[in-house]
């Protein structure tokens, strides 16, 4: 044991509990033990992290608590069997997915796995949606690099895949006219990490553009750079043309384990069969530690992070034009932003999110003090808002590790793969910059095993699922009279038509329960939430996709809508009957 | 093309009604629906208890609708389904409506007048601040009572309802009767929102108990329900710490309100009451908008859908008067009717336009609380119209009351008083 | 005595029933209709049953039916099992009897609905 250990252990024990020990293993320091609280866990994982260990392992335990286990998929067949690859992702967010994509570009095989049963389940799909502009992180991290530079991509990236992409600019807002002064130190750190364009703007300005805002507020800085979009329509965006270039997908497919021999992964075992890939990324989100550790390599470990937002009734959507925050950012634990309001993509405004520590990876519950907490901070900043108008509420997890930065390099002890770890906000922003270095590595790691080489005919260009209500009455009527399913509108509060519905069945990740129908096309998440077109919905995919209404899912197997049919089976009477 | 006079956003029996109305009376007349069948929800209401006064038979809501719509094949009055309206705005005839069907693509029409009966949604769990995971199997009763009845499939096992309002109670016995379990209805408020009879008939007779007081405050199970948290509430609905306890089930309905479709009437800027949260109108149903008129469920809420389709003939009627005194342009004259809200949950009209020809006014209203022994009185400028005594005033029952104030020329306020 | 709300009407009289020397005293109805259910509902209470029949027809799976008057309250589920064997194959308009006296309860379970106009498709412009 170093000096070093030592004194984090003595640290440890003494601001948290005698219960913990450490150790050093390769260039990480490892926790073990047993304390009270998750807070506790938290706090000792904190403790530990010094720039001379590559990560904190935490595995220390809390007294009397279960942590679940990884939520696997309820399928189990033999369709990957002893499948040869070059290179497999596994994870199926925004960074798998955008791996996916650059990698496509070359002449390789290619396969991407995630445990759920659509793509962008996890923190992909719980997100703001928001394009940060990297003004946030700390300089010289890996955060601060990728987001300025992901950020920039996105005008490119969204045309050629035609993902709707808005630079709105995101506000930072005063409260009181002293904030002012942190001016200069905001623009010193605009300039340190590369983000452009950054001023102040007086109370006169700041009300011109948001003309609904609080009467109090002073002043804001403005970051042009800063945009919004759908997170999970990119995530599948980014994923389709990866399958129109050739990549596999396979869904409802979980990483059991993994097969080394002198430093290489040989073989991967899935619920699907075991797998032979030449090359492995770990995009695997708040269980990348587990994959990594699979590999006898986890160097971290990711502590989630939960937050919940609101979605306020597009009714109200006038109210706000971009992206307001509040200034948490002076708080100087960059771990989490303050969270604000932000008109969505869509139209909607997202209120939130927060943001608390806790044990579990997988819990997207909401929780009613949380959700008031944050409408009561947010809320405010534009009076005219109110918790009435919220139609929706969700959470998601951030997969965060003790260092607060990304992951993103190949493995230094296994050959063949790469960690793609950590990543949480600004992880959107910073996909299409991280999935370019990524594919660089891979590349490297594959072009010394075998000959390879760029496609020649790799097509960037992907279209999306037609948008036929914001259309011009002409272009939607040529689609309706080349296909009259466009002008059957099944959801009526967000007007989406049968046609639309079809073609996210039918598209190149086709979406096969109704929450990847409503990811991809909105059906279901207007003001009655599916009250209506929910059963519509389930017909189509019954009468498209050869299901039974009994298979039909909410999100998966397991999740299906109803029990069955009604009179297949006897009835026992009740109450004041006779029963036969 | 020449504008229709009227046209009607709806064929549900508010809609089938006014149609049917401005039809017979010579309007130029076009119902538009969009789906592709008529009668609105009462396709899926294949209960009986409609129609008593309409038709003095206990009809089921299929045959009730059914009756509207012979009538509308016999009339031949002209309806589009499977259409839907994509746009409403102001123009010099009166009102432009864009429309949208696979047949016609988007197409324009015009109209004089337009008459909204889009009816009304439900309330969705969020926005009655239901916590936990979002599991499959989580359904409005309305929505649970298109799988059953329209498509046949059940959409649980065993479940909880929440909300004693009438349509939970209706699918606690539906789905009862198609072999489900109902393990229990829970209502926040100390007295059921349904009809008395609904009790009796839906939950007495098949032993389902109500919880009164109580409500669910998380649901729980990852993809499917398996559980809730019900917690008992304090006498302003709000949740007592300490009182959760865990029920297993397999699905949750929720029957915890309507709220009357407005979208349309609030696209054009027209005004919404809150107490009702259907447009303000005066007593020929004509909401703060000239030309636009207001019937059924988007107006207010209906227990009854004889009042329904009534109200329906009353828009009908007058949308067709609007459009043939479009040129005199008598401008409307409206003068508040005035009541106390800790009383009455609201009262329909809110205006009366004292200029009108028509004097003869309906009134629908609820009480706010259950109250014995209460005394209604209508009056204005200290003249008394009205005066009843009622043995019980039930929110769930509305009343209705009319008034004939046809040599009244000189108003300025009318008072809904209870006492 | 036992409290009971009528089902007769919408007014939904609370009745007070009693058998008070092998009569029955009812209070509480502001018909006599209410007065009737009450001796009824005590001595053979009795329902309409509204429901549903399957069909073979897919765009309708379901026909909603009812009885055309009311049947023994005890007798509900076994109607329900009599409804349930149903699978119609032939169109029918609203009154038409699907099954004649069930039960033999004198009741014919009647379609509430056209199947017959559903399966049209009919455009009214």
């Amino acid at each position: 044991m170093s000096n070093l250990s030592d004194k984090i252990q003595r640290k440890l024990n003494r601001k948290i509990s005698r219960n913990i020990t450490c150790r050093e293993w390769r260039c990480s320091i490892i926790l073990e033990g047993k304390v009270d609280t998750w807070e506790d866990v938290y706090l000792a994982g904190k403790l530990a992290v010094n720039d001379k260990y590559k990560g904190v392992v935490n595995k220390i335990e809390v007294e009397g608590l279960d942590v679940p286990k990884i939520k696997k998929p309820l399928l189990e067949d033999k369709y990957l069997l002893d499948k040869e690859i070059d290179v497999l992702i596994i994870g199926g967010g925004v960074i798998g997915s955008s791996i996916a994509r650059e990698l496509s570009k070359w002449d390789i095989s290619v396969l991407l796995v995630d445990k759920e049963d659509d793509l962008a389940m996890h923190a992909s799909s719980r997100n703001d949606g928001m394009i940060h502009p990297g003004l946030a992180p700390k300089p010289g991290t890996k955060k601060a690099y990728y987001n300025v530079k992901g950020n920039e991509m996105y005008t490119k990236i969204t045309e050629e895949l035609d993902v709707s992409f808005k630079r709105t600019g995101s506000r930072i807002v005063f409260y009181n006219k002293y904030m002012r002064l942190i001016t200069p130190l905001i623009k010193a750190r605009a300039r340190h990490n590369g983000v452009k364009g950054i001023r102040y703007l007086n109370v006169d300005e700041i009300r011109k553009e948001e003309p609904n805002i609080s009467k109090n507020i002073t002043g804001a800085i403005l970051m042009p750079s800063a945009g919004i979009l759908s997170p999970y329509k990119m995530t599948i965006a980014f994923a389709e043309n990866a399958v129109m270039n050739g990549v596999e997908i396979s869904l409802n497919t979980i990483v059991s384990a993994m097969e080394k021999k002198e430093d290489k992964i040989i073989s991967v075992s899935t619920n699907r069969g075991k797998i032979y890939p030449r090359v492995v990324i770990n995009a695997a989100g708040a269980f990348s530690d587990e994959i990594a550790a699979m590999a006898d390599d986890q160097f971290f470990t990711i502590h989630p992070r939960k937050g919940e937002a609101i979605l306020l009734d597009k009714k109200k959507g006038n109210l706000v034009n971009s992206i307001l925050s509040n200034p948490a950012l002076f708080k100087i634990k960059n771990t989490s932003k303050g969270g604000g309001l932000v008109k969505t993509i869509e139209g909607n405004i997202l209120v939130g999110p927060n943001a608390y520590e806790q044990p579990y990876k997988e819990d997207f519950t909401t929780n009613k003090n949380s959700i008031d907490e944050v409408l009561k901070k947010h809320l405010t900043l534009v009076p005219k808002l109110s918790s009435m108008d919220a139609i929706t509420y969700f959470a998601g997890i951030r997969a965060a590790t003790y260092e607060e930065d990304f992951i993103v390099e190949k493995s230094e002890h296994v050959k063949n793969l790469v960690h793609v770890a950590g990543i949480q906000s600004p992880g959107l922003a910073s996909a299409p910059a991280i999935a370019v270095d990524v594919e660089k590595m891979a590349i490297e790691i594959l072009s010394e095993i075998k000959n390879i080489k760029k496609k020649s005919n790799w097509n960037p260009i992907r279209k999306g699922i037609p948008k036929l209500n914001l259309m011009e009455y002409e272009k939607r009527n040529e689609l309706i009279k080349g296909r009259p399913d466009y002008g059957e509108i099944v959801c009526r509060c967000e007007e989406v038509s049968k046609g639309e519905i079809i073609d996210a069945i039918n598209s190149l990740v086709p979406a096969t329960s109704i929450d990847a129908i409503k990811r991809r096309t909105r059906a279901g998440m207007g003001r009655c939430q599916s009250g209506f077109c929910m059963p519509l919905v389930a017909k189509i995919l019954e009468e498209e996709s050869g299901m039974n209404m009994e298979n039909v899912t909410k999100k998966g197997i397991g999740s299906e809508i109803i029990v069955d049919e009604t009179k297949k089976h006897r009835i026992e009477g009740r109450g004041k009957h006779e029963s036969l | 093309m020449n504008p229709y006079d009227v046209v009607i956003l709806g064929a549900g029996p508010a809609g089938l009604a006014a149609g049917l109305q401005a039809h017979k009376s010579g309007a130029k007349t076009l119902i538009i629906e969009r789906e592709d069948k008529l009668g609105g929800i009462l396709k899926q209401c294949i209960h009986d208890g409609f129609g008593l006064k309409k038709f003095n038979e206990k009809l089921t809501g299929p045959e009730y609708a059914g009756r509207y719509i012979k009538m509308i094949e016999d009339e031949n009055v002209p309806i589009i389904t499977s259409t839907f309206v994509t746009d409403v705005s102001k123009d010099q005839d009166g009102f432009k409506l864009s429309l949208v069907n696979s047949k016609k693509g988007v197409y324009e029409i015009h109209a004089k007048s337009l008459i909204l009966a889009n009816g009304c949604r439900e309330r969705t769990p969020k926005q009655i601040f239901i916590h936990g995971s979002r599991p499959a199997g989580v359904y409005t009763a309305g929505t649970a009572q298109y799988f059953v009845n329209i498509l046949g499939y059940l959409p649980c096992k065993k479940c909880v309802i929440l909300g004693s309002g009438d349509i939970g109670l209706i699918m606690a016995r539906r789905l009862t009767l198609e072999g489900a379990e109902i393990e229990g209805v829970y209502e926040a408020k100390a007295t059921p929102s349904g009809l008395s009879r609904n009790i009796s008939q839906c939950l007495e007779d098949y032993d389902i108990p109500i919880h009164l007081s109580h409500t669910i405050t998380k649901i729980i199970g990852a993809d499917r329900v398996e559980a809730v948290e019900i917690s008992k509430v304090d006498d302003r609905m709000i949740p007592i710490i300490g009182t959760e306890t865990i029920v297993e089930c397999d699905g949750v309905i929720l029957s915890v309100g309507l709220i009357p479709e407005n979208e349309i009437a609030e696209s054009l800027d027209i005004k919404l009451d809150m107490a009702t949260k259907g447009p303000f109108v005066d007593q020929n149903l004509m909401t703060l908008e000239d030309g636009v008129f207001s019937c059924g469920n988007a107006l207010h809420v209906n227990d009854l859908v004889d009042y329904v389709s009534e109200s329906g003939e009353y828009a009908g009627e007058n949308a067709l008067n609007y459009v043939k005194n479009i040129e005199s342009k008598k401008e409307r004259k409206l003068i508040p009717i005035n009541y106390e809200k800790e009383k009455f949950l609201y009262v329909v009209p809110q205006f009366i336009d004292i200029n009108s020809d028509n004097k003869r006014i309906t009134f629908y209203l609820r009480s706010r609380e259950v109250r014995n022994n209460v005394r209604i009185q209508i009056m204005g400028n200290s003249e008394i119209f009205f005066d009843k005594k009622y043995r019980f005033l039930k929110p769930p029952e509305m009343e209705r009351i009319e008034i004939d104030l046809t040599d009244i020329n000189h108003l300025d306020a009318i008072e809904v008083i209870m006492k | 005595m036992k409290e009971l709300t009528c089902i007769v009407c919408p007014t939904g009289c609370l009745l007070k029933v009693e058998k008070i020397s092998d009569e029955w005293i009812v209070e509480g109805a502001l018909c006599p209709k209410g007065k009737e259910f009450a001796i009824n509902e005590m001595t053979s209470a009795k329902r309409s049953v509204s429901s549903t029949v399957k069909t073979t027809f897919k765009n309708t799976p379901r026909l909603p039916v009812k009885t055309d008057r009311e049947i023994p309250r005890k007798l509900i589920f076994s109607l329900m099992e009599k409804i349930n064997e149903v699978v119609l194959d032939y169109p029918v308009s609203t009154g038409e009897v699907i099954l004649e006296n069930v039960l033999d309860t004198g009741a014919n379970i009647i379609a509430t609905a056209d199947l017959k106009n559903k399966l049209q498709e009919k455009t009214y412009e």
